[in-house]
């Protein structure tokens, strides 16, 4: 589990930088705006411009506002169970999460580097039309609300939420993933990510 | 949700559900598996309305700063007042009182349970649960909170006196709970009989299920022990309370979605004392013997014990109450107020209020009683009740979900109070 170790060691410095955010950055949060310190934090892992970089870490940018703040919230309340999040979650209180979620909510989504499987994508983009993906993420998966934007997402993250949703571990703040997600297979689930990663 | 007989294939042929077929197969799915359902939310969703954009409305989970509630765009009758009883708790839901006066506060997202006390005429409060999946359901007796769950019964014993570092004891065993969770959040009340009843909900839209597991209100004793089912054929029951002289038990029940803006109308039904057990329709009949279009049978209505009142469709009458204090006018005694939580399967919005429910027999007359929270001109909504309980002075306490705020509703009889 290099990835693991390699979680550890960014979340022992990260909490380093976050103990010095603690004692500086209330009023900044008050302001609505989040401390230098804490974007960077975030960054590290969900890229400078909310655009991920790195292995099956989430890209943040364009994500609806009431999406991430009710995120930060579950991570928060330990109800998403995350290793990874939970640490930096678990002192943020209400004000700061808004000003996160405002700030990653105005960033502008990117492209993932990674790969895409063009015949996965095609067979994709014919599953999520018969699935109704876009009643809720709207037909251009830009997500709305509570519902997160689907375009431009990383195919490693995709392929995990969607595994996580199918396999009851991930609950969003209610139960719709789960039954959408009921009995789809491991393929239809990285034809849907290898779709929505190419959806401009 | 593997326990569970969706009965698929059926219901999608039924339906015409063209496309969900298509999609199935598409699946691979294994030949020993059951076919996909669809979104428990979206099931019976008819193909003609396969584009529509209709979607749940959540409810923020971050406090919302006092300043920001618009109280005094609610609106109450003559002589009435409406004011911020307490505030800063996200996703206020169910309410239940204690024997000294502390108010005990359930919500569903956020996994909490708050308990509010008054302190000098100043309302201060606490969180006694966190991290519970949906702690929707509330009782309080002898001392003793009990907090359900999705498929978890925890008993505070003696939780008023320490607020500060409440020991619940997890008594889920005794209670047996099914562990899907859609329209399985709790709403839970101790009845005349010292029993505690809760409802469980069908676990879809709309399907065939286990009768005996299902779409149900439950009464068990304290201890767990002696479960029967009070009322069957109930699809997602979140309110009830007992007739202050009858003593029979009234609930609300919301009703399907995705078959029209204006049908079926959601329910406050009466149990009777001769009908225990009694069936209420779901899923063949609904509302006032209107025919399920999706799952059908022959004399789909026969033996189902018809409403007391239609509530609205898809208005979503959640807590309701009889009334029995002093305060407001003599007409308001024995008569029920019922918190509607508000539509989000029809186009234009309906419910976001508080209606009182006049009691004639075993029939109700609904008028508007607390209204404001939805803005008919624009469609916009900033509020959304789900429960009502009255104080011992007779005051009406009625909680809002999406503000995390609980307004008190008094009677003075003088009208020059508010804004109005």
């Amino acid at each position: 589990m290099r990835h693991r170790r390699r979680w550890r060691r960014l979340q022992a410095r990260g909490l380093a930088v976050a103990a010095v955010i603690c004692l500086t950055g209330l009023q900044a949060a008050r302001a609505a705006e989040v401390p230098q310190e804490r974007l960077q934090l975030c960054g590290t892992c969900h890229g400078e411009n909310g655009n991920s970089k790195m292995e099956k870490m989430p890209s943040l940018a364009g994500q609806p506002e009431l999406f991430l703040a009710n995120q930060l919230i579950l991570f928060r309340e330990r109800l998403r169970k995350s290793e990874v999040m939970q640490p930096f979650a678990k002192d943020l209180n209400d004000a700061e999460i808004l000003a996160l979620a405002a700030h990653y909510a105005k960033l502008t989504p990117e492209p993932s580097p990674e790969p895409v499987d063009q015949a996965l994508a095609a067979r994709g983009a014919q599953l999520a039309r018969q699935m109704h993906c876009g009643t809720c993420h709207l037909p251009d998966y830009a997500g709305r609300e509570q519902m997160p934007r689907l375009a431009r997402q990383r195919i490693d993250y995709t392929i995990e939420s969607l595994t996580a949703y199918r396999a009851g571990t991930r609950y969003g703040v209610d139960t719709t993933m789960n039954g959408v997600m009921y009995d789809v297979s491991d393929r239809d689930i990285r034809a849907l990510a290898h779709f929505l990663a190419t959806v401009r | 949700m593997q326990s569970v007989r969706f009965f698929a294939p059926k219901l999608a042929a039924s339906i015409g559900l063209g496309a969900l077929l298509a999609a199935t197969a598409a699946f691979e799915l294994s030949a020993q598996q059951p076919a996909a359902p669809p979104p428990a939310w979206k099931q019976g969703m008819p193909a003609s309305m396969a584009d529509s954009k209709l979607a749940p409305h959540a409810s923020p989970m971050t406090v919302t700063p006092v300043e920001k509630i618009t109280v005094d765009k609610l609106k109450v009758p003559k002589g009435f007042k409406v004011e911020i009883w307490a505030h800063g708790m996200p996703g206020a839901r169910m309410m239940t009182r204690g024997d000294k006066g502390t108010v005990f506060i359930g919500t569903r997202a956020i996994g909490k349970v708050y308990a509010v006390t008054d302190k000098g005429g100043k309302r201060e409060h606490k969180v006694v649960a966190e991290g519970q999946q949906q702690p929707n359901g509330l009782a309080f007796k002898d001392g003793t909170l009990y907090v359900i769950t999705i498929d978890k019964v925890l008993r505070f014993d003696g939780i008023e006196d320490k607020l500060d570092n409440p020991q619940p004891t997890d008594v889920s065993d005794k209670f047996n709970l099914p562990a899907s969770t859609h329209h399985n959040w709790k709403f839970a009340a101790i009845g005349p009989d010292n029993k505690i009843y809760f409802n469980v909900g069908a676990p879809c839209n709309i399907c065939e299920t286990d009768p005996g597991k299902y779409a149900q209100i439950r009464r068990q004793n304290l201890d767990g022990s002696g479960l029967e089912i009070v009322a069957r054929g109930v699809r997602n029951s979140v309110g009830f309370d007992w007739h202050p002289v009858t003593k029979e038990l009234w609930f609300t029940d919301h009703n399907r979605d995705w078959a029209g803006d204006d049908s079926p109308n959601d329910e406050l039904n009466r149990v009777a004392a001769n009908q225990v057990g009694g069936n209420f329709g779901f899923p063949y009949c609904h509302a006032n013997g209107i025919a399920d279009p999706d799952i059908k049978r022959p004399n789909p209505c026969a033996g189902v014990i018809m409403p007391a009142a239609l509530t609205g469709p898809h208005s979503a009458a959640c807590g309701m109450r009889f009334y029995t204090g002093n305060m407001f006018p003599a007409e308001y005694k024995n008569q029920a107020f019922i918190a509607r939580r508000g539509s989000w399967n029809r186009t234009k919005k309906l419910g976001y209020d508080v209606v009182l429910a006049k009691v004639n027999g075993g029939k109700a007359a609904l008028t508007p009683f607390l209204t404001g929270f939805l803005d008919p001109a624009t469609d916009a909504h900033w509020g959304r009740p789900v429960d009502v309980l009255q104080m011992p002075d007779g005051a009406l306490l009625v909680s809002d979900e999406h503000n995390g705020a609980i307004y008190r509703v008094s009677y003075s009889g003088r009208v020059a109070e508010g804004k109005r």
